[in-house]
């Protein structure tokens, strides 16, 4: 009988009779998706853990092999659907930045209002999400309460509400007009003030603080070692964004704080996207205050994208981490290799570290802090 | 002690909670009560495409150039025309979306050149089967279409005949010019070759 | 209403009457009881809750339980039966029992045993090896995970519902219901304050309410021990948590709160009232707070719980035999 793959297998060994294998499987509420955790358990301590990925494997790559660089537009969106704005204007800013083609100012000030709002749009939905599976089941409501008014500001000017083919190459598709801009300057001002009921109803909470402080701690070593990147590496205090390491668009012109905290805990991670959100809402007052008038599209865009041969990489900062786009064109409409280098998929990688020693209740809780979309780690 | 100071703490922090999820009882629901209500669609709304009316047209101008078809990521429409009878310009005669496939990313309202493409107001469409998500866009617009094809015609004809107009009086200009030129030089051509 | 075996000639029609009017109330109680969760926790969500079925969305919990009933019955292939089928009576019955022992009004009440808060506490026991056969029984990781945690937390949290309980035993020096509740000239919570929070937890704790919701945490172990089961025996464990539900706020506002004492509004309106505003702070705590962790559940409850109720005992003493 040919043995079975590790990960088919569901018995322990003969000799080994106190532990027991749990499939966390792919079907189940709290692995956000289409996970499949193998643990290793004993009684309620976890041993081992193999994740296996997979299931939600939809050859976004293999598409881009067979599109060219227009035509692969909306796939961008859907790679992470949180974050599918900042990943469409990512893609767009990559092609441009291999093609040199220049971006008119107002195009660009509209891309930092709608990047920012996808990026608090996500936070919001990981912290309505994290409660959930921690058990709390109202912050989740909330949250996505706030969430129907970005997306629905964000419908009035692009017409969808997650998936946006928002950006073309050398701008943005569509104008906006003062109405978006004043119901983004009062979606700020409303929000403020939501994330102070945050802080008193879950931050603080004694229940909430027990169940993340000091729980999956994620030294500044190890997510180095492991190329952790985004809210995970800031929570061990370590300060890197792509946003001021590498500044792409104009987010040069602003005046943001990189949000860091200390102990790398579940805690630390919270308190680091709920900074970010703040931040956030900073970047965006600016930019609705300083928004130039003008064209929103290039005027000289050629009509056949053809960037040049050889490789090109883009980075840019997801609501999870640093997405980074690397393609090698050969001269013609087509890419010949598409890598699109997705922030949880690294995180993931780190579970069968971090897990071991923790009790089963904690794996929810760690893996929904390292915030991990399925679709982004299969691709 | 310091148990106790963080059990008070704690036990605070929890009616502070509380606090706040019962002052959302006091605020006014947020569900809209579909289907008695109807939802508005904003202006940009993004669903099944349409073929919308040109003015000077009457009419959709689809020239079946089949750009829309080229760009579409996900090949869902299928374009066919015709040149008709005594007309230059080509006028579509079957277009059809497969809404099952499309992904409405808008780039083939992009690249119309007669921007003849738009969004439908639609948002609840259901269906049993596949083929009812076969969208037939000139389905609205076949009543019309020999009138329009008429008008077309006539306008062409127009365009044609002063065209030729012009194109003649240019020729006739450029004719009495060469004459009166002739006349001023009084060079006579109608005199024979002299005798060599 | 007197006593209900007296008022038939033949005890055993008696016996069966008291049974069909509890089972009746029963049934009533978490149509009810289900309702008025859903809308405590659509109006704290900012949504409308049933609105659709019946006036006000009160027929919604009639035709949810339809449907349970008309649910096929299945039976796993790998469940040890005996366990199996046996679990959700042995969580449901008790309870029921133990609705007889609670005394309505001055002089409602099914039996007034003399002994009565003895026989609550041991019946809310019975509840615990119910839970842990519908774990064992299912054959399945994830269930008995989730009964093995039910039976750690229920048995933890029995010891301070126990020594909270004590006091008010000592300040009356009885241990039946209905004379705890006639002695109450002021209610007990004025003067035992720490005892009524204690018992509250713990008594939130012993229904498996959120946040003590563990053994059946949706979010880790799918639905914990009544993962296997489906249709009607599903239906029992949950009917049987809202009974739980209502003893418990009812031994609360007994004990604690008065019983039937209230100006104006009859004894058993009172009563209602009271335990019905009790269980919706129960519901409002489920809606509220995240889920403890289960060795926190348990620190909480030995290292906290146990020696403040421990304190307010010597306490009560002290003050008693002065």
């Amino acid at each position: 009988m040919t043995p079975l793959a590790p990960s088919m297998q569901l018995v322990p060994d003969e000799q080994d009779s106190e532990t027991y294998y749990l499939n966390m499987g792919p079907q189940h509420p709290s692995t956000h998706g289409v996970l499949r955790l193998r643990l290793h358990l004993e009684g309620e301590r976890i041993l081992g853990v193999e994740p296996v990925i997979g299931y939600g494997h939809r050859a976004h790559e293999k598409m881009a092999e067979n599109r060219d660089y227009l035509q692969f537009l909306p796939n961008t969106s859907r790679i992470d659907y949180l974050s599918g704005m900042i990943y469409n204007l990512g893609y767009c800013q990559a092609i441009e930045k291999a093609m040199q083609i220049e971006v008119p100012e107002r195009a660009e000030y509209i891309r930092i209002i709608c990047g920012e709002m996808n990026r608090i749009s996500s936070h919001l939905l990981w912290f309505g999400t994290y409660l959930l599976d921690l058990g709390g089941f109202t912050p989740f409501l909330y949250a996505f309460d706030d969430r129907e008014k970005i997306l629905d500001i964000l419908d009035s000017v692009t017409g969808s509400r997650l998936t946006y083919s928002y950006g073309r190459f050398g701008g943005v598709c569509m104008d906006v007009d003062d109405t978006f801009l004043r119901a983004v300057a009062d979606f700020c001002d409303y929000f403020a003030k939501r994330i102070e009921e945050y802080h008193k109803l879950v931050t603080h909470n004694v229940i909430f603080r027990h169940r993340t402080k000091g729980v999956g701690v994620m030294g500044a070593d190890l997510e180095l070692d492991y190329a952790v990147t985004g809210p995970c590496l800031r929570a061990a205090g370590v300060a890197r964004d792509v946003r001021k390491d590498e500044p792409y668009g104009i987010y040069e012109r602003f005046d943001f704080d990189v949000v860091t905290a200390e102990g790398g805990d579940c805690l630390a991670r919270h308190m680091v996207r709920m900074g970010e959100m703040e931040q956030s809402l900073k970047i965006i007052g600016q930019a609705v205050r300083n928004i130039p008038d003008g064209p929103v599209m290039a005027a000289k865009v050629p009509k056949r994208i053809r960037p040049p041969e050889g490789e090109h990489y883009f980075a840019c900062e997801s609501g999870r981490g640093h997405f980074g786009m690397y393609f090698r064109s050969d001269g013609t409409d087509v890419p010949v290799r598409m890598k699109l280098r997705t922030p949880s998929f690294v995180h993931v990688s780190t579970m069968p570290v971090v897990l071991p020693g923790t009790m089963l209740a904690d794996t929810v809780a760690i893996l929904g802090s390292i915030d991990i979309v399925i679709p982004e780690i299969d691709r | 002690m310091d148990t106790l100071r963080q059990t008070l703490t704690g036990a605070w922090s929890l009616l502070v909670g509380m606090k706040v999820t019962l002052s959302h009882v006091l605020r006014k629901p947020v569900t809209s009560q579909y289907p008695r209500e109807r939802i508005e669609m904003t202006q940009a709304y993004r669903n099944v495409i349409r073929l919308i009316e040109i003015d000077e047209i009457g009419s959709h101008d689809c020239i079946d150039c089949q750009a829309c078809v080229r760009v579409c990521p996900s090949d869902c429409i299928k374009v066919e025309g015709e040149r008709p009878e005594g007309m230059r310009k080509k006028r579509a005669t079957l277009f059809e979306v497969e809404f099952a496939l499309c992904s409405e990313c808008g780039l083939c309202l992009d690249v119309c050149p007669t921007d003849t493409l738009g969004y439908s107001r639609e948002y609840d469409q259901a269906g049993f089967k596949r083929s009812d998500f076969l969208y037939d866009l000139l389905h609205e617009w076949a009543p019309m279409e020999e009138g329009v094809r008429e008008k077309l015609r006539a306008e062409e004809a127009v365009k044609a005949a002063a065209k030729k107009a012009a194109a003649e009086a240019k020729a006739a200009k450029a004719v009495t010019e060469a004459a009166a030129t002739e006349a001023a030089s009084g060079y006579d051509d109608t005199a024979e070759a002299p005798e060599a | 209403m007197t006593v209900f075996l007296h008022l038939f000639d033949n005890p055993w029609i008696g016996i069966a009457a008291g049974t069909g009017a509890l089972m009746g109330f029963v049934t009533v109680n978490a149509l009810w009881l289900i309702w008025l969760e859903r809308k405590v926790s659509a109006r704290m969500q900012r949504r409308y809750g049933p609105t659709e079925v019946g006036p006000f969305g009160l027929l919604q919990t009639v035709a949810d339980m339809l449907k349970l009933i008309g649910k096929e019955l299945i039976t796993p292939d790998h469940v040890h039966r005996p366990l199996y089928l046996i679990a959700p009576v042995l969580v449901f019955a008790p309870l029921v029992a133990l609705l007889s022992l609670l005394p309505i009004d001055a002089d409602w009440v099914f039996h007034d045993f003399d002994i009565a808060l003895v026989l609550l506490l041991a019946f809310s026991g019975l509840n615990v090896i119910g839970i842990f056969a519908a774990g064992w029984g299912s054959n399945n990781k994830y269930a008995l995970l989730g009964a093995v945690r039910a039976v750690a937390q229920n048995i933890s949290y029995e010891i301070p519902l126990l020594l909270a309980v004590i006091p008010i035993v000592l300040m009356t020096r009885s241990l039946s219901l209905h004379e705890i509740a006639s002695a109450q000239a002021y209610p007990f919570i004025l003067v035992q304050p720490l005892a009524f929070i204690i018992y509250f937890i713990s008594a939130t704790a012993e229904t498996n309410r959120a946040p003590f919701d563990i053994p059946e945490a949706e979010s880790e172990l799918i639905a914990g021990f009544h993962t296997e089961y489906s249709g009607m025996r599903f239906g029992a464990f949950f009917l049987a948590e809202f009974t739980n539900m209502v003893i418990v706020c009812a031994v609360a506002t007994i004990l604690f709160l008065g019983g039937w004492k209230g100006p104006l509004l009859p004894g058993w309106l009172w009563f209602f009232i009271k335990v019905y505003g009790l269980i919706v702070v129960m519901m409002i705590f489920r809606w509220t707070f995240p889920r403890l962790r289960f060795d926190q559940l348990m620190t909480f409850a030995w290292a906290i719980l146990v020696p403040l109720a421990l304190v307010n005992l010597l306490v009560t003493i002290v003050v008693l035999k002065l």
